[in-house]
């Protein structure tokens, strides 16, 4: 008996390329067949010839069929993606991981720290939270990024804020006077010192460069967020996404299977989760 | 598989050769065979030469099982495994074993690898006993004879098991396949029953051998506690231990059981091959991010790592260690590092 070769990919079209920031297009994708993905598993995405790598779409797990998928360009593999055009073929294939745990979300306050391309799994959360908004008690959205020309998806923020539910908050960590910057300066962590939630029973998520990462965790603690309510999205080197080249193994997890989201009591033990 | 007996047939080395040269054509036979006299790590895997040369007794191979499983570099878009019906004979219980890490990771988990699992589907294995053993073998610190369990609930993984005794080979089926296999030898060469002589004679083999493995690891205790692997954390004594490391990466190219691999695409005109090699997580740039970060920059960290995965990482996701004492990774290693010693000093920190 034969099984399915993992490795096997299906061709997406990109519909359209939308550029977020000097760094940071988001590609429509119009898929073969319908990706049954939860929001916050991730996928391989591949340029035919040069290679994969690990993203996790920045569209809710609503939209099956098109979906979206924010890169920033940091390496080989997203260099060529980022020289992709209108009607070029990508190769996808997953959905890989675990999906956020919505579940817990219901009834709850909702904390979405993110900083840079980190905003892109958050935007897919955001997406779904919206979606479903009369689940959830509140969603704030604590935003940063490091000028203003470097913050995505500005242009959706007036629709996010349209919603009673949602409270949205933005942060630089500089800009100049030309930029006509109207949000904060200062890292993403000073946002929390005006969120409006109770922190005890709220859960909170986060995504972004790994030093943000660090020093969100720890103020969220400080403000009184239980460890087991503080997601985080763990950025490891990843090959296949299920298991096979054991890049991302974190101690006994993979990130690609057990993650690429963990709760902070899960691996606050492990060694150099921040690195 | 409690249905095959242990050892209850007999063939001579005259009747295995005429076994291989009969099948030939329908098997791609591979045997260990003698490749430097000076040199006892000497054993080489190779195609079937057609005579008696090959030495399916003495010790592990040079190069491990994996090798012609799980190769160095082969396609997985498409994958290129072939359907061809391979024998692979004098396999010994350490890469048997280590086949069971792979049975684990890349068949019975929650994912296939294709090319492994055809590879495996087209493979017999005759698997044989070591009599003899080099002075990196340790299985037995780890709790592993240096023969193959012939029975019960953790039967190592072999079709047919061949035990030289005095010139004779006792033979235990261990699968279907190896049934099949035993069918065909009964077609071409002559296997009869084994007298209590050879039983009690091999009974004897065996004490023998494990005798000299403790011999050959007295100064390592057989329950030491690997836990230390983790346990110690102080980069100081890390350090120390790799000072001579230069990341090689052979230990790991060579072990049985590492399977780690990177993914790359390979263009060939207007068509491509998705392709996966082994790596290193000995290399630095295993780990590193497209964006820069690197949970283990330092040598000490990486070291530290390979012995984390086979004793702590590995046990976790497959409730087995990922090391069963070949040996082979203190035979390559040009700076002369000994697992058991670097293992032996974390015990005494």
């Amino acid at each position: 008996m034969s099984h399915p070769n993992p490795y096997d990919v299906q061709k997406a079209e990109i519909l359209d390329v939308i550029e977020e920031s000097p760094q940071i297009k988001t590609f429509q994708l119009k898929l073969e067949k319908p990706l049954e993905f939860e929001t916050g598993q991730f996928v391989e995405l591949s340029v035919p010839g040069v290679g994969e790598a690990p993203f996790t779409p920045s569209s809710s797990h609503y939209q099956k069929e098109e979906i979206e998928v924010s890169i920033m360009k940091t390496g080989f593999v997203t260099e060529k993606i980022h020289e992709a055009q209108k009607g070029d073929i990508f190769g996808i294939r997953g959905p890989y991981g675990k999906g956020y745990p919505l579940d817990k979300f219901k009834d709850r306050d909702i904390l979405l720290l993110g900083g840079g391309v980190g905003l892109a799994p958050l935007r897919c959360l955001l997406q779904t939270l919206i979606h479903d908004i009369d689940d959830y008690k509140s969603i704030t959205v604590c935003f940063g990024a490091k000028t203003p020309q470097d913050m995505i998806y500005k242009d959706q923020v007036d629709d996010w804020k349209s919603y009673d539910k949602i409270h949205h908050l933005c942060t630089v960590d500089k800009c100049k006077p030309e930029d006509n910057w109207q949000g904060c300066t200062g890292v993403v962590t000073v946002l929390l010192d005006d969120i409006e939630i109770d922190p005890k029973d709220a859960v909170a998520i986060v995504c972004g460069p790994p030093i943000m990462m660090k020093f969100g965790t720890f103020s969220l603690l400080d403000k009184g967020f239980k460890e087991e309510n503080i997601y985080l999205s763990m950025e490891k080197k990843m090959y296949c996404g299920f298991g096979e080249c054991r890049h991302c193994v974190m101690g006994g997890y993979y990130a690609c299977k057990d993650g690429p989201v963990f709760s902070y009591d899960k691996i606050k033990d492990v060694e150099k989760i921040w690195e | 598989m409690g249905k095959f007996q242990k050892n209850s047939l007999r063939m001579d080395k005259a009747a295995l050769v005429k076994f291989f040269k009969e099948v030939q054509d329908q098997f791609d036979i591979f045997l260990p065979y003698e490749i430097d006299k000076d040199d006892p790590d000497n054993l080489k895997l190779k195609k079937f030469q057609g005579n008696d040369d090959f030495v399916i007794n003495k010790y592990r191979t040079i190069d491990p099982l994996k090798s012609l499983f799980y190769l160095s570099s082969e396609s997985v878009l498409p994958p290129t495994a072939k359907e061809d019906k391979r024998i692979i004979a004098g396999v010994k219980n350490c890469d048997l074993l280590s086949l069971g890490v792979h049975d684990a990771a890349l068949l019975e988990d929650n994912f296939v690898d294709p090319n492994f699992e055809k590879w495996r589907k087209n493979t017999y294995i005759i698997s044989s006993d070591c009599d003899a053993a080099l002075s990196t073998c340790h299985c037995n610190i780890l709790g592993h004879k240096p023969y193959p369990n012939t029975s019960g609930e953790d039967k190592a993984r072999f079709d047919l098991n061949l035990s030289l005794v005095d010139d004779n080979y006792l033979i235990t089926v261990g699968s279907e396949k190896g049934q099949e296999l035993l069918d065909l030898m009964k077609q071409v060469s002559e296997v009869d029953e084994p007298d209590n002589y050879l039983l009690n004679e091999l009974e004897r083999q065996h004490e023998e051998i494990d005798k000299k493995l403790e011999q050959i690891n007295e100064e390592f205790s057989p329950d030491r506690d690997v836990s230390v692997v983790s346990k110690v954390k102080d980069g100081e004594v890390w350090e120390e231990l790799c000072e001579e490391c230069v990341q090689c990466g052979g230990c790991t190219n060579i072990c049985p059981s590492c399977y780690c691999i990177i993914v790359n695409d390979e263009s060939i005109d207007d068509n491509f091959k998705r392709i996966r090699t082994w790596d290193s997580c000995q290399l630095s740039g295993y780990a590193r991010v497209a964006g820069g970060e690197s949970p283990r920059d330092r040598l000490w960290e990486r070291f530290r790592n390979r012995y984390q995965c086979k004793f702590d990482f590995i046990k976790q996701n497959f409730s087995q260690y990922g090391c069963k004492g070949c040996g082979r990774c203190i035979s390559v290693c040009p700076a002369e590092i000994d697992l058991r010693e670097v293992i032996k000093a974390l015990q005494e920190v």
